[in-house]
This record gives C-alpha cells, structure tokens and sequence, in this order.
C-alpha cells in the first residue's frame, strides 16, 4: 500500500510528500466537459473505459455529465465488481472471460448490473450461456471483431455473424452487439487517424450490416477512444466509444488531442545532483509504471532518458538557463495514464494548485 | 487492493489469474544457496527487500542465515513496512532529502538501526540537523558512483569530503560507503567476466573507503554488490555486505547465472485462440511489468513464445507441438522481477502445486 504523509487540505501542490500522483480537477472537469460535449448531440456516445483511471470518483465525474451511454468498459471481472459495488449499473468487460470461476462472478454480477461481455468463441459463447442460464440471469454476449489489431476478434463478417446467431439463440444470453478495439494510432496527422480509424471501423459497421441482413438487431457499436473519438463518433452505425484516456491524459495523446489538456501528474523530488547537467530523481519505474514510454519533465529544460526501478533521471539539454537542484519538485506528464494510476492507492486532487480533496483509486491491481 | 485471498491448502490449477505465486522450494533453495555462501565468510548478505516488499519472505532469509540480520530498502516508506514487520536493521541505499521524510527515519531510528546514503554535503547537513533535533543517530554511507551514472559521488575527493563532514556531525554517524552496479547480460557474461567486471567496478568504492581510511575516518561497512556479484563481491577482502535482491524470486536478466532457481512466476489463462499460431493470454504489461519493452519468458511450454504485449493482454506464438486451448493455463518468468512485484498485493506460497501460505506484499505502492 502507498503510505505517503498525508497533507492537510489546503497544502499548496509542491509540498506534497514524493512522488504522488496529482489530479488537476479543472482540468479533469474540463476534458470531461469536452469529450461529453462532443457527443451530447450525437448518435454515438462515449462508455468510459475506467481502466485508464481505476477510480470509482473520476467516474462518477464521467456520468455526471451527459454525452455518456449510460454504461463503462472495463478490462477485468474484478474490475467490474468494484465498480458495480459502487452502484454502477451498466457494465462492458471488454475481454474474454472463459474460467468457471470468473463466468459465476459475471453471473452474480448480472443480478445487480446489465452486464456485456466480449466472445470470440463459440465454446465460450455455450460456456457462458450454460453458466447463466443455470444462474437465471441473463448476459449480453458483444462479439469481438478483429478489424486489424491482430489481437482477439472473429474476422468481419461471416464469422462475426455465425457467433452473434450463436450467442442469439442461446439460454441466458442475449446478442448485445459488436465491438473493436483498433488499437492506438499514434499519428500526429489528424487525416492518417481519421483515414486508418475510418478504415478499420468500416469493417466493423459492414458486420453490422452483415449480421443484420441475417435478420438480428445490433444494439451496441463500440469502438473507438481518445485519440479517435471524433471520428468514430461521427460514423453512423457506431453507437459507443469505450475512450478512457480523455478523462486525465497523458503524453501519449497529448499532442493528438490538444483540446484536452494533461490533468494527471506526479511530482518526484530531485535526490541528487551528481554531476553538472545530470538530475535523479525519486520517482523510477515503479513510480510511474512506465512500461510504453518515458515520462515528459514539464518546465525543466531537460528530458527524463531513462527509468530506472527507483530512480528517474533527466539530462539538462545543452545551454540550459537553470537546472533543478538538490529538493527541487520536478512535475512529471505520465505517459500512458493507465499504466500509471495502476501504481498508485491514492489521486491527491488539487485545484488552483491546491491540494482540495484525496480520492482512492479502488480498481487498481485488479487483474482477475 | 482485491479480497482474492486463496485459501491454503487450494490446487494451483484452481488459483484465479492473473496470480503472482512463488514456488517456496525454489525459493528455500536461493535463501540457502545465499546462506551457505555467506555462512563461513566475513562478508554477509544484506537482502534488498525492494525485490520482495514483504517483511514475511525477507524474514525467511534473516532465518536461514548469512546475512547481517537486517535489510535494504528503497524507500522510507518500503522501511516502515519491514520494521511494522518486525526487521530492525534497515539501510536504504538511496538518498533521502526532504525534512519531513528524514523525520520519519528518525522515527524509526528510535526503534532500531537506520542508515542511509548520500552523495550531496548539504543532505548530510539536513540529516544531522533533523536527526540532531529528534535526538537520534542515523548511519551514513557515502555512495560511489562505479558504473552506473545514476547518483553517487564521482570521485574519490568527493567521497572523502562527506565522510569527514558525516564524521564530525551531530545526529549522524558516518559507516562505510556503498556501490550498486550492473553488467550487460545480453552479452552473455561467464563467470570470469563477472568477476573480473566486478572485481574492476567495486574497486572504485574500495578506493574511496582506502582514501577515507588515509584521512584518519575508520570505514565500518562497505556495502555493495547485488545479485550478479554475489560472489564476486564476497570474495573481495573488505567488502562487509551484499545488497543482492533478485535472486530471492529471481528473473530472466539474469539468464546469464544458473546459481539461483526461478521462484517466482506468474501464472495465467488462455483466453482466446483467434488464428492457428497464436493464443491470447490474460497476463498484461501491468500485471507483468514490461519497462523498456522487456517481454517475460514462457516457462510452462517449449514451444510457446511471448510475441507482444498491452496493459491486459499477453500475445503467444504457439510453435510446432502441442496448441493451446481456451481455458489453459501457462507460467511466465518475469523480465524485470522487482517492477513486476511492485504491481501486485499478494503473493502466493505454493509447494508441490499446493498453496501453503499467502503474503501480503505490504510495501507494495511504497514510492515515498
């Protein structure tokens, strides 16, 4: 467990105890207001997808303000019992479930949530349908397309339609719809996303068509996130965008999305000054859980090269003016948000650089 | 945090997963082969805990023998966690620079033995003066950069300009100097050239103890080495302790050694079989740890490789032999053992494919 000295409401951002993760709540109230704002008038609308926070708190920020579909994504079954818990009523685990045991917790989640759940599988479709049948409840089997990722899916098409007639007429499931995952485009031209997104999401609102044409109805589209969510958003067929990332940012889409702004940060304390133009820093990889990519130094003219388990160290760029000495703050822009909330117990929310109010992030570590 | 907490005495195929087990025989036998090393030596072992973050398994050593009866921490608050799980010899091989969290080492420091390092004249100063004010003594080592460009004082002069302020300050008693270093393990490095690097990289901090000694300060304790040098470094006359920390659960770093066996392993679930060739796992980078790319090893099948990997999903090539199956199970060998420790909350004991006891990871999230 994190057990950092816990400070005061009222205590100014820079005297927090290091590193800590920091949440900038108008920001994050911003970005909500935004990526909301897009979709409010808009067929399609955005299912959170709470890995990339892991905090009941920031959802319920997500769903207090309109242009959400009523529901979130998430990864894991643990990670949809919490979330349940806290009176989550609509819940997408966006993965294959196939153990017994995790089949009897999604069941005995179904009595208290409307549960979706991803298949690829026709074994796993009689699998989950035996186990909710003899539970009497009912789970929506969404199918899982490959549309390019190459990760799990059923091919487009044929394939997509003999698992959703599947998952149609089997006891205790209902057919809840389709759903990709195209994976992250990392392209700093807008017309590359929206050309490559377009391309991988047509093959999944021909599916549609397909499963459709074989007479089914297709309640939910998903796909779609952050970097992304205006051009899957404005594709009719596409009615959910499982974006998770919009909510507190991080360096990986920041220059993709500059609408949003970088609400998640961790302040790590300069430990040593070892040589000119070299800084360690308190806050390594296990501090920042930074297994895709570096932390950015904000306001240091520097760069973090390289994570160590403990320690992080920043390179001063030549002909830099001034250089942060021994106790200094160094503020720190994750990288990808997901991997870095899921290190930490706790968010200190501040406002005006003010630490205002500290929130649990309660779905962290929850793998199963 | 999760309520999964397997009851002793359950099958390791009924474990839910992802899971984190340690095999306690693999286990007892690096805990032995480390006590017997160091058994008849005047070098001990120093255990770094940051690899286990569990007071519990850090005991199991102090008990099998060899070591110095206390341990490594990387951080204050990883300290706390071992003295609340009854170590009370606790060096921390890092620096600490902040008021508030040098109070909290006098706090402990009131209940036991506390050293830490420094490498900075002005830390030593606010060590005496917070030490001095709580009426306690802390040690001090000096650290000596040998390779690896990280903190750590870089040169001999330096070195010995701390001890003699270390020396003559109140609330502070200078101890020794310590190292920490690595090798390229790509390159496959024998015996020979570990201990020839080795030998060459700990002289550097034999020679700031040497110059230290010359200006009249006796040097109680040379604190280096790690796991690669466990040997290296207790053959090396002067060298009083090792801080190795990976052999205990062990990774694939160090494939390069054969002295220490794998016990830590993670296992996990087929969860989708969408091509011929290629399973998916439920064993993400977050559970895992994969910085700077590093993929885990297949331990549970020859012909099955990691080919990729995301924050919830693992990607393996199944070669010529037989296929995995929806539903199956596979062990993985960490990358990097200490980040991959870091992300879980429990740890379960296993002999014989049988869980004999669960430990909590209780300095798990400890950054401060």
């Amino acid at each position: 467990m994190e057990r950092p000295i816990l400070k005061p409401v009222g205590t100014p951002a820079a005297e927090l105890d290091t590193p800590a993760l920091v949440v900038d709540i108008d920001r994050l109230n911003a970005n909500i207001e935004t990526v909301h704002g897009f979709f409010k008038s808009r067929e399609a609308k955005v299912r959170p997808f709470v890995g990339s926070h892991l905090s009941t708190a920031v959802a319920r920020r997500q769903f207090g303000v309109e242009g959400h579909a009523g529901g979130l994504t998430v990864s894991t079954v643990a990670q949809a019992e919490v979330f349940v818990a806290e009176g989550f009523t609509d819940v997408f685990v966006a993965n294959q479930i196939v153990s017994p045991g995790k089949i009897a917790r999604l069941c005995a989640l179904a009595r208290q949530a409307t549960i979706y759940v991803a298949v690829d599988n026709p074994g796993n479709v009689d699998a989950l349908s035996e186990a909710a049948a003899s539970a009497g409840v009912s789970l929506r089997a969404v199918v899982d397309v490959d549309t390019g990722l190459h990760r799990c899916g059923v091919e487009p098409g044929r394939a997509a339609v003999e698992l959703a007639a599947a998952a149609a007429r089997s006891d205790g499931l209902e057919f809840g719809g389709i759903a990709t995952y195209e994976g992250a485009i990392l392209s700093d031209d807008p017309t590359v996303v929206e050309g490559e997104t377009k391309k991988a999401l047509q093959r999944l609102l021909d599916t549609r068509q397909a499963i459709e044409a074989a007479g089914m109805d297709v309640p939910m589209v998903c796909a779609g996130g952050t970097h992304n969510y205006t051009v899957a958003g404005s594709m009719g067929g596409v009615t959910d965008v499982a974006a998770g990332s919009y909510a507190l940012m991080d360096a990986k889409y920041k220059d993709q999305r500059p609408e949003l702004k970088c609400a998640a940060k961790i302040v790590s304390t300069v430990t040593s000054v070892p040589e000119p133009g070299l800084i360690v820093l308190d806050a390594g990889n296990k501090a920042t859980g930074a297994d895709a990519g570096l932390p950015i130094a904000d306001d240091v003219d520097g760069e973090v090269f390289s994570l160590s388990a403990e320690h992080g160290r920043i390179t001063m760029n030549a002909g830099a003016a001034s250089s942060p000495d021994l106790g200094d703050k160094v503020w720190l822009t994750p990288y990808s948000i997901g991997d870095t909330a899921n290190v930490y117990d706790i968010m200190h929310v501040v406002r005006d650089g003010v630490l205002e109010a500290v929130w649990p992030v309660n779905a962290r570590g929850l793998y199963w | 945090m999760n309520a999964f907490r397997p009851a002793i005495g359950t099958p390791m195929e009924d474990l839910e997963t992802p899971c984190l087990v340690v095999d306690l025989d693999a286990l007892e036998h690096n805990y032995r082969k480390m006590a017997n090393t160091y058994a008849e030596s005047a070098t001990k072992l120093r255990q770094h805990v940051k690899n286990i973050k569990c007071p519990q398994l850090a005991m199991m050593q102090i008990e099998a023998g060899g070591t110095v009866g206390g341990v490594c921490a990387a951080k204050v608050a990883e300290a706390e966690a071992m003295f609340e799980g009854g170590i009370t010899d606790v060096l921390i091989p890092n620096q600490v620079v902040t008021r508030d969290k040098i109070a909290r080492l006098c706090q402990l420091a009131g209940r036991g033995a506390v050293s830490v390092v420094v490498d900075d004249l002005r830390n030593v100063q606010t060590i005496s003066e917070v030490a001095s004010r709580h009426n306690v003594e802390i040690g001090i080592l000096v650290e000596v950069d040998t390779q690896m460009g990280r903190a750590g004082v870089r040169d001999v002069r330096s070195g010995v300009e701390l001890a003699r302020l270390a020396y003559r300050s109140p609330g502070v008693r200078f101890k020794g100097v310590m190292s920490h270093q690595t090798i390229d393990g790509d390159a496959d490095p024998d015996r020979e050239t570990r201990f020839t690097e080795g030998r060459r990289m700990i002289q550097k901090c034999l020679d700031v103890k040497d110059a230290i000694e010359a200006a009249g300060i006796s040097v109680e304790v040379v604190s280096t080495g790690e796991t690669w040098t466990y040997d290296v470094a207790a053959a090396i006359p002067g060298v009083t302790e090792v801080e190795g920390g990976t052999y205990a659960l062990y990774d694939t770093m160090f494939h390069y050694m054969d002295d220490f066996q794998f016990a830590g392993k993670i296992v996990g679930t087929v969860i989708s079989t969408p091509r011929p060739g290629v399973a998916i796992g439920d064993t993400g980078s977050r559970a895992l740890a994969s910085p700077r790319g590093m993929l885990p090893s297949v331990a549970s099948h020859e012909n099955v490789t990691v080919e990729r990997i995301f924050e919830d999903h693992i990607v393996l090539g199944v070669g010529a032999g037989p296929p995995l199956e929806i539903g199956d199970r596979y062990l993985l060998h960490s990358g990097q053992q200490d980040i991959m420790v870091n992300r879980w909350d429990r740890i379960v004991g296993v002999r014989d494919g049988v869980v004999e006891g669960v430990y909590d990871v209780s300095a798990r999230g400890c950054h401060n």
